[in-house]
């Protein structure tokens, strides 16, 4: 199964390229046109794993526009990636359901795939050219049978009224990221980049230094089945990124003993403390940024004293940030649906440069379309050059792999691995 | 204007009417509201009813399975898991429940389901590890509750979304050889609860029924509920203080009732909240658009609207007829605005055409005035012109009303006699009062000053109106009009002559006395019938007054008489009391009669054009004594051809003339630029005395004007306004000066055969009699020859002839007797009478020349 998925995989790109050629025929940006009569009375049913999905119930709004007697709803399910096989082929099954990037190559998802509804069948008008090329996935036939709604990245969100305030430029590399922080300290900012000391995606070393190291591998792209295969030596390719951590750990840029202490978790507390005012640079993903827009009311100390902030790559690199972009949802049409066609014309709707902008600009994540300036706090990302722009994806790196390079700069970035040890222990490295 | 009040009225009474309509509607449609939420709140208890009942149900058949299970336990036959769960597949009935027996103690929180997993169906275990469900009911069911029930969540066997009611099992343990604690569930899919929501859909359609637990954590949410969490959705869409929040979690996680929030469309929507019966962990919030209880109101809407309609109708009607009427008025008002400008053009005719006649009455008259020495002719003349005076005093009357509607009133001061002033009221009165049988007393201050200075004319008509109306309205007994002068002590020139009419009239009623000064009002219109009046006196009396700065107060008792009275400031001119007032109006008299020109002004030349010879006769008559040149042109272009040729101090220019009127001539005259009389001042000679007229000829370009019939005083004093200085010789005071009788030579008053006064009279002033005198005494003895010649040869027939003569000319020089003797032998010469004639044809001759010798010093003094 995973040799499959693998070929899946490699082929997927190419597949894709081609399968734009059937998406730039229609114009994503063409105003809905509903295919069948709008009076028609059908309930459609949106399982996925969020507790909350405004963002969704603002497009089944949306929707109802065109077909006011429709009824959507969003079901969130417990146990997800365990149940959702299961809940398609039920009595009561959901006409769309969430996807993510991580269910492809497990086949404990096979059934799920199998289920879904082929989304670039022609017949079914879905016009996903819009999204961005990396962004699409596809089955090793070349059939899309997700699409992605959300995506995420990792970087910084950057308190832009402390810059105008210090008169400094929010650094574009390393270099410059050290001599900013040099001069906030000064200015008095205890420590000019914080974030959460975790293991996860979002933890501070991650958010810095992961996307340097995935370009890293998409350059040595040779390397990467020994990383997947876990070779020792293949460790090698963490060096530099090991080494630019472990310069930044112990530059001014950041105090880590604070960042333990003040951000207890990796969600709220990261953008509580952002709130707070007083740090310039905050290191989060991009799922951490979509809770800021509903924690600006929670709290007191940035309703009190409001700022202007941005999402921005984290300059690690020498020449600069790198923008490593992650699907964080997709959306999937189960072919079982007892209302197919209808679940197929809420994706036609949904699946535009417009709708995709709306949801990602409610949710506060990235659009997978290729227009960044739907929402302002991710405007930033526009100006990253094509070169340093790629999709998780285009690593070729599993998450066994990930997961290795996690805890090696977990380990370096807290001190209880040198570099060295770090690059000679890969594929041991102790995790979470 | 006052169409707009209407319109506003009707709009503010419409509105009134509807605001009452709406707040009646709006009265009805809370009350109705009320029931509305009323019968929905008790739809709502019905359905938590049917809700209850059906969870009880439910958890009394799991409680069934749990007693059976349990029991067996009891009995020593305790059954295994697989064994309880086989006799829970085979207990139930509906294939869609299914039965979970969960080992709490097991870290995997595992244990056995009645039916396999969709994905497997070999595989009956089950997980509830990732399933957070237990946190508060682990180990046991709450026996505080009913009912024991799980939250919302995805059945890991199948994915269904499902709940679970849950008992207490004891069953026996393979491993440890004994008995083990576990849950069983009836596991419902979620869709057989929100079956029993159909209910209550029946009865209201967009109805939605959510059920929650006491964080606000959906079990069951309708769709228009966002969010996961319902407290967070109520944050999300309604501005709620902390306080405000936090009372509605209280609230809803504490009571029953009902509340108002905004959906996420900002719509405002009914929740009725109430905890689930026989729970006291689940609430159910029953949920429906504000809209949808309201509808019943869309009745008074459909009222209102009914009544809104009728009334907008009822306006574009009333309008329709108000317009119709506006219609009417305009044009009545229009026909009348026609009358008014007919009025106005009569007003005009009639005061041009009665004064031009009038002009020359009282032109002529004033001639027979200055030039009679008959007392009789006099007193006639007199009486002419007090008459006259009178006429134009009516007709000024009429048009001064036009003139005081108009606002144009103007009050023109002059010298007056205020013994002519009384005698001229007197004079007028008296006769009406001795007709009626009513006695005129007299009061006359002895002190009033002779001369004053006011408006004479305006007085006059004040107080004949005053004293008119004591006549017309006394039908016996006296009418005393008193006149008063007291002395100012502010005011060194002046005094305040006080004017009172005393009569015992009918009197006036209190309430009536209001009415006294209303234009064309008449008190006692019907008692009064018979009495003349036009109703205009008494307004116009009082306007004058308010004019002069001054009012009448009038006292009356009913039945018993009246006093109007009134004071009236006056410039002093002669300070010389009137003293008797007879004495006073014969001095009046004579000073009328013995009329001097003002100035003398023999070097100033004056030009005066007018259509009407006998206009020009007069204006030249009346300016003859001041010695000015007087050019005269009969029209417009004889005008404009003096007024280009010859240099005037001042020209007179008549205003209506055939051909060119006075204006086209005034106009022509401007544009010449080649003429002596550049600032020459234009007067412009008119009839028409109506309003506005001195706007009307200043406008035009004159400098001046003067009505007519012209008033001899007011012309002289115009000429000195106009006159240049220099021209100008005032003449000094009368007193002393000589008269034209005391010119004659004494010889004259001492001859027997001369009457002085006669021969002044025949021949108009004492020059052309001393000319006739002279002319008299010049032919006299040759005359006398000739009679003698003719009857010495017996012609009597020239004889006759020139005894005619000698009559002619005897008379004419004053020589009465003669010129009678003459007229009898005459007579005879006529007759054939030779005798007579023989006889006294000597005699005749005789007194001739007697008195031409008698004249014959008259000679020395004209040499």
């Amino acid at each position: 199964m995973k040799k499959k998925l693998k070929t899946l995989l490699s082929l997927s790109m190419a597949a894709a390229l081609l399968l734009q050629g059937c998406g730039s025929t229609k114009n994503a940006d063409a105003p809905f046109a509903p295919k069948y009569d709008k009076e028609t009375e059908f309930s459609l049913t949106v399982a996925g794993n969020y507790s909350n999905f405004e963002s969704l119930e603002a497009e089944f709004e949306r929707f109802y526009e065109y077909y006011p007697n429709a009824s959507l709803q969003y079901v969130t399910m417990d146990d997800y990636n365990n149940v959702i096989s299961s809940a398609l082929i039920n009595s009561e099954p959901p006409d769309i359901f969430t996807t993510s990037s991580a269910m492809i190559g497990n086949e404990k998802y096979d059934d799920m795939f199998e289920a879904c509804e082929v989304l670039s069948d022609p017949s079914l008008d879905i016009d996903y050219s819009c999204i961005r090329d990396s962004l699409i996935r596809t089955t090793d036939s070349g059939d899309v049978v997700m699409l992605p709604i959300f995506t995420t990245s990792y970087g910084m969100l950057v308190n832009m009224d402390i810059f105008e305030k210090e008169g400094l430029k929010v650094p574009g590399n390393f270099k410059e990221l050290v001599s900013v922080c040099g001069k906030l300290k000064n200015a008095g900012y205890a420590s000019p980049m914080m974030g959460t000391d975790r293991f996860s995606g979002s933890g501070l070393f991650n958010c810095f230094v992961y996307p340097m190291f995935a370009y890293n591998v998409i350059k040595n792209s040779d390397q990467v089945d020994a990383l997947n295969a876990f070779e020792p030596s293949s460790g090698e390719l963490m060096r530099p990124a090991l080494e630019r951590l472990y310069e930044f750990v112990n530059s001014d840029c950041i105090d880590l003993a604070k960042c333990q202490e003040e951000i207890t978790d990796e969600y709220d507390s990261v953008i509580m403390r952002f709130f707070e005012g007083d740090v310039p640079m905050m290191l989060a993903a991009g799922d951490v940024v979509s809770g800021t827009a509903k924690r600006e009311s929670k709290s007191d100390a940035f309703s009190a004293h409001p700022f202007k902030y941005r999402f921005y790559t984290a300059p690690a690199g020498d020449d600069g940030g790198y923008f490593i972009n992650s699907i964080s949802i997709c959306f999937s049409v189960n072919k079982h649906s007892r209302d197919i066609d209808m679940a197929n014309e809420f994706m036609r709707f949904l699946i535009s440069r417009k709708e995709l902008s709306n949801m990602a600009g409610l949710k506060r994540l990235i659009t997978p379309v290729d227009d960044f300036s739907a929402d302002e706090v991710y405007s930033a990302l526009a100006e990253i050059p094509a070169d340093r722009r790629f999709s998780d994806k285009e690593t070729g790196l599993m998450d066994p792999a990930v997961r290795q390079f996690r805890a090696a700069i977990y380990a370096v970035g807290n001190g209880t691995m040198t570099v060295d040890e770090a690059v000679a222990a890969y594929g041991t490295i102790p995790e979470e | 204007m006052k169409r707009r009040l209407i319109i506003i009225s009707n709009l503010l009474i419409m509105g009134f009417i509807l605001f009452i309509i709406v707040s009646y509607a709006n009265i009805k449609a809370v009350e109705s509201n009320r029931n509305e939420i009323a019968a929905f709140e008790k739809m709502t208890m019905t359905t938590n009813q049917i809700i209850a009942n059906y969870l009880e149900d439910e958890q009394h058949l799991c409680d069934i399975w749990a007693d059976y299970i349990n029991s067996s336990a009891e009995e020593g036959d305790m059954m295994t898991a697989k064994e309880a769960i086989s006799f829970v597949r085979k207990a139930k009935i509906s294939p869609e429940i299914e039965g979970h027996l969960i080992f709490l103690d097991n870290p995997e929180r595992a244990g056995v389901s009645t039916t396999a997993r969709v994905s497997d169906p070999n595989d009956d275990a089950i997980s509830y590890k990732n399933i957070n469900i237990f946190d508060n009911i682990e180990g046991t069911g709450d026996p505080n509750e009913a009912v024991n029930l799980t939250r919302a969540y995805t059945n890991p066997m199948n994915g269904v979304q499902s709940i679970a009611f849950y008992h207490d099992v004891t069953v026996f343990d393979q491993e440890t050889d004994g008995p083990r604690e576990a849950l069983l569930m009836r596991v419902v899919p979620l869709s057989s609860l929100e079956q029993k929501f159909v209910f209550l859909k029946g009865e209201y359609e967009n109805v939605e029924i959510s059920l929650v637990d006491k964080e606000g954590n959906y079990v069951v949410h309708g769709k228009s509920f966002k969010n996961s969490n319902f407290f967070e959705y109520f944050k999300s869409y309604n501005a709620a203080t902390s306080e405000e929040y936090e009372h509605v979690i209280r609230e809803i996680a504490g009571g029953t009732g009902t509340m108002t929030i905004k959906n996420y469309k900002g719509e405002d929507c009914v929740l009725y909240y109430t905890p689930l019966e026989t729970m006291t962990t689940w609430f159910l919030l029953a949920y429906i658009p504000a809209k949808d209880l309201v509808a019943s109101r869309s009745i008074d809407w459909l009222l209102l609207g009914i009544a809104s309609f009728g009334f907008l109708l009822l306006l574009i009607f009333n309008s329709i007829v108000m317009m119709n009427y506006n219609r009417e008025l305009s044009e009545a008002a229009q026909q009348a605005n026609q009358a008014n400008e007919a009025k106005s053009y009569f007003l005009s005719t009639m005061s041009h055409d009665i004064r031009t006649p009038m002009n020359a009455i009282l032109g002529l008259n004033e001639m027979v005035l200055r030039d009679s020495r008959d007392d009789n002719i006099r007193m006639y003349s007199e009486s002419i012109r007090s008459a006259g005076s009178t006429l134009l005093g009516i007709i000024n009357d009429i048009l001064d009303f036009s003139k005081i509607e108009a606002g144009k009133m103007e009050i023109i001061n002059v010298d007056y006699s205020v013994a002519s002033l009384l005698n001229d009221l007197v004079n007028m009165v008296q006769k009406k009062a001795e007709d009626k049988g009513l006695s005129l007393d007299l009061n006359i201050d002895r002190d009033i000053p002779m001369t004053l200075n006011g408006d004479e004319i305006r007085i006059k008509q004040i107080i004949i109106n005053v004293l008119s109306n004591a006549v017309k309205y006394t039908q016996q007994g006296t009418v005393t009009f008193s006149v008063h002068a007291r002395k100012l002590p502010d005011k060194p020139d002046s005094v305040m002559l006080g004017v009172s009419v005393a009569d015992t009239g009918i009197g006036i009623k209190a309430e009536d006395l209001d009415r006294l000064f209303v234009a064309f009002e008449r008190i006692e219109e019907k008692k009064n019938r018979n009495i003349e009046g036009t109703g205009l006196g008494m307004a116009i009396t009082q306007k004058f007054l308010d004019m002069m700065g001054s009012h009448l107060t009038v006292e009356s008792e009913y039945g018993k008489g009246s006093v109007f009275s009134f004071e009236l400031e006056q410039k002093v001119v002669k300070w010389e009391p009137i003293g008797d007032f007879e004495e006073a109006f014969r001095r009046s008299l004579s000073e009328r009669m013995d009329y001097r020109e003002k100035f003398t002004a023999p070097e100033a030349r004056v030009l005066v054009v007018d259509d009407t010879p006998v206009n020009l006769t007069v204006f030249v008559n009346l300016l003859k004594r001041t010695g000015l040149k007087i050019d005269t042109a009969e029209s417009g272009d004889e005008g404009i051809a003096l007024f280009s040729r010859e240099h005037y101090d001042v020209i007179f220019l008549d205003h209506m003339m055939p051909g060119k009127d006075g204006i086209e001539t005034l106009r022509e005259m401007k544009t010449l630029t080649d003429t002596p009389n550049t600032g020459t001042p234009i007067i412009c000679l008119t009839a028409n005395a109506i309003s506005g007229m001195r706007e009307m000829y200043t406008k035009a370009g004159f400098d001046d004007y003067l009505t007519k019939p012209i008033d001899a005083e007011r012309l002289e004093m115009m000429l000195l306004q106009y006159l240049p200085g220099d021209k100008v010789t005032l003449v000094a005071d009368a007193d002393g000066d000589d008269t034209d009788e005391d010119a004659l030579p004494d010889l004259l008053y001492h001859l027997e055969e001369i009457d002085p006064g006669a021969g002044l009279s025949y021949c108009g002033d004492g020059e052309s009699y001393m000319d006739a005198l002279m002319i008299y005494l010049g032919g006299a003895e040759k005359k006398a020859d000739e009679i003698e010649k003719y009857w010495a040869a017996g012609d009597i027939k020239n004889t006759t002839v020139k005894v005619h003569a000698l009559k002619s000319s005897s008379r004419s020089i004053g020589a009465l007797k003669l010129g009678e003797f003459a007229a009898r032998l005459e007579e005879a010469g006529n007759s054939g009478d030779q005798e007579t004639l023989e006889k006294e044809l000597g005699e005749l001759l005789a007194r001739y020349r007697q008195l031409a010798r008698d004249l014959a010093p008259l000679n020395e003094q004209e040499e």
